[in-house]
């Protein structure tokens, strides 16, 4: 059982703005959770606190009810994808996909054998047993965004972070990817955040959906819910309004 | 037909941009040329009419429009011509030969391009389309290799002047006796090297130098790295004015600290020593290094370090093993920069420094020139062993100092 529980959490920075107001969320064990907002709504911070990346201001975040707040970073078992991949730009795609593996500590740690049998499984599952050996420079786009992937999943995380993973791909590839990500939700279960803007996104990849505004919590439902019943006016301008807006222009100009 | 129109209205024949273009290059080395005229006493008239009958060409080229500019134009570029060749007619023969070119070549050029066919038809007639798009044609075709030409001339005079003081060391270097004059390659020797390299005083000196530059190197590195990324990094109180007063350092002429370095080198017992300079050049070079170091350190993207910190990495581990390899290049050069102040630097090594044997080469080249004889020879021998070093290692950092000065190239 792995569920991750923001309870009460609040980030606000030295010039006291507030980022996240008293952030009430709980995500349940393999559920695909995104949150959605405009930018600057706190969906990155919401995550970035998880990941261990922001500190929180007030407030707790459990994983499997322990507290995390005080963790590094390395220690709390997450996988996170960035939008700039982030990839380590001197090492080879094995070399990337190995580092976290050779960090990991206590009863966790493998066998330098173990090691490589994992990073070739994690090659195959995405496709990427031919580029092994070559340089995040050398690869396309949709690859490096799969290596980031691997990066994140292979060490088995408990809960997989994901900030905005699909912004920086062309509409075909982001398409694609967002149908690959889906899938390998689906086989692997693994509980699993995804922050973006995107309201296309929000809908067909989400379980549930969390949408923030203004460091508030909005609504906290599955995506079809919120669409029917929008809990209140910035969630029936932000989703509904845009969703039936693309839906209008489609069907206007398909209708011959 | 505006498009028919446009064509003709921008169309020249390649002769013409190339002159607009290289007249006025030869307007700019011209008005240098005259202060060498200056300088040298010599008649200014010449220079002078040159230069205003040329600037005058700039503005008559040919426009294709009014064909009475076509003569003007040759009539200029007759009287450069005119005015080169009197001007070398009353001068000695010399180097002024090569001076007055810069008019007699470039008159030429331009009596010859401008009474060319191409130019003079364009000049008298309306052109037909098809002739237009031909021209054009020919333009595109010779418009590189006239650039390229233009472009050689030009930095072959750059590199000539920058090579001249070097070509003259060397060949002081290698002629017999002391004697600062002597005609290029008149006659030769390899007396200078051998005295030099024989004695044991170089030797000495060179090793004062290597271990002094190196142990600058190494020290200044070790203390610039951290700093600079921190700097670039962390936030903490005092960041900011600390980083200024590395730069307020900086801005006073290096003879300040001269005193106030020799009382602490005296005090703490480290004049005549390796150490002492070591410390000295190691703090001076420091702000250059931090600061050019940190510019790079803010480049390396901060999720890189992000990434990290969830595979697991503490600070010490995401430094070295992240932001330490991919700043190599930077790294590279830095090391190379305070290799360099530390290899040429003279004047504290003069101060902190009484006894010959302490000395390193700048303060032992410069006592190759006392008063009580001036060797000359020797001494242009002793600075290109000096410089070897430094050329060596340039060309074996080329690549890194190429890629760490354009640095920020980590993107994904």
């Amino acid at each position: 059982m792995v569920s991750v529980r923001y309870e009460k959490v609040t980030k606000r920075y030295d010039d006291g703005t507030e980022a996240v107001k008293e952030l009430d969320l709980e995500v349940k064990d393999g559920e695909f959770l995104v949150l959605l907002g405009p930018s600057g709504c706190g969906k990155s911070t919401t995550l970035r606190m998880l990941a261990g990346l922001e500190d929180i201001s007030e407030g707790e975040i459990k994983i499997d009810d322990i507290r995390i707040n005080d963790l590094p970073p390395g220690a709390r078992g997450l996988g996170m994808v960035f939008q700039s991949y982030a990839l380590y730009p001197h090492m080879t795609i094995h070399e990337n996909l190995s580092f976290g593996l050779k960090r990991m500590k206590g009863e966790q740690k493998l066998s330098p054998e173990e090691n490589k049998a994992r990073v070739d499984e994690m090659a195959k599952m995405l496709g990427l047993t031919e580029e092994l050996s070559k340089r995040p420079k050398e690869l396309s786009g949709g690859q490096r965004q799969r290596v980031a992937l691997g990066r994140a999943l292979i060490k088995q995380p408990k809960v997989l972070l994901m900030d905005e993973p699909l912004s920086n791909l062309d509409a075909e590839l982001r398409h694609q990817m967002r149908g690959e990500i889906r899938r390998l939700h689906e086989e692997l279960g693994c509980t699993t955040i995804y922050v973006t803007h995107d309201q296309i996104e929000a809908m067909t990849l989400a379980d549930r959906i969390a949408i923030l505004d203004k460091g508030e919590l909005q609504q906290h439902s599955p995506p079809m819910e919120a669409y029917n019943n929008p809990a209140n006016e910035f969630v029936k301008g932000f989703l509904v309004k845009h969703l039936n807006d693309i839906k209008e222009t489609a069907d206007t100009l398909f209708k011959d | 037909m505006s498009g028919e129109r446009t064509m003709r209205d921008w169309y020249a024949p390649l002769e013409i941009y190339t002159l607009a273009s290289w007249l006025r290059v030869a307007v700019v080395v011209n008005i240098f040329l005259l202060l060498f005229d200056y300088l040298r006493d010599d008649g200014m008239v010449y220079s002078l009419g040159g230069i205003a009958l040329m600037a005058m060409l700039v503005y008559s080229l040919p426009d294709g429009s009014k064909s009475w500019r076509r003569d003007v134009s040759l009539a200029l570029s007759g009287g450069i011509v005119l005015i080169g060749v009197l001007s070398i007619l009353s001068a000695p023969i010399g180097f002024v030969i090569w001076m007055e070119s810069w008019l007699v070549i470039p008159g030429f050029i331009s009596l010859y391009w401008i009474s060319s066919p191409h130019v003079s038809r364009w000049n008298k007639e309306r052109m037909e389309i098809g002739r237009i798009e031909k021209g054009l044609a020919r333009n595109k075709e010779h418009a590189a290799a006239y650039q390229r030409i233009g472009k050689h001339v030009i930095l072959a005079h750059f590199a000539f002047i920058v090579l001249l003081p070097v070509i003259w060391i060397i060949d002081i270097s290698l002629s017999p006796g002391n004697a600062l004059g002597g005609s290029l390659g008149d006659s030769f020797t390899t007396e200078h090297y051998s005295k030099v390299l024989g004695g044991d005083q170089f030797r000495i000196w060179m090793t004062n130098s290597l271990i002094v530059s190196i142990g600058t190197t190494i020290a200044g590195l070790a203390l610039a790295v951290p700093a600079a990324y921190a700097f670039s990094r962390f936030k903490f109180s005092g960041r900011d004015p600390a980083m200024f007063s590395f730069l307020l350092v900086q801005m006073f002429p290096g003879i300040i600290i001269l005193v106030p370095y020799f009382m602490v080198m005296k005090t703490l017992g480290l004049l005549n020593s390796h150490l002492g300079l070591i410390l000295a050049y190691s703090v001076t070079a420091l702000p250059l290094c931090v600061w050019m170091l940190k510019g790079f350190f803010d480049t390396v993207p901060r999720e890189l370090e992000e990434a990290a910190m969830l595979d697991g990495c503490n600070r010490f581990e995401i430094f070295a093993k992240i932001i330490l390899p991919l700043s190599l290049p930077a790294i590279a050069v830095t090391a190379l920069f305070s290799f360099l102040a530390a290899w040429n630097e003279f004047l504290l090594a003069l101060t902190f420094n009484t006894s010959n044997d302490m000395y390193t080469l700048p303060v032992g080249l410069a006592s190759m020139i006392s008063s009580s004889g001036q060797s000359w020879g020797d001494f242009a021998a002793a600075s290109l062993l000096v410089s070897l070093p430094v050329v060596i290692l340039f060309i074996v950092f080329q690549k890194f100092l190429i890629e760490g000065l354009s640095a920020g190239g980590v993107k994904g």
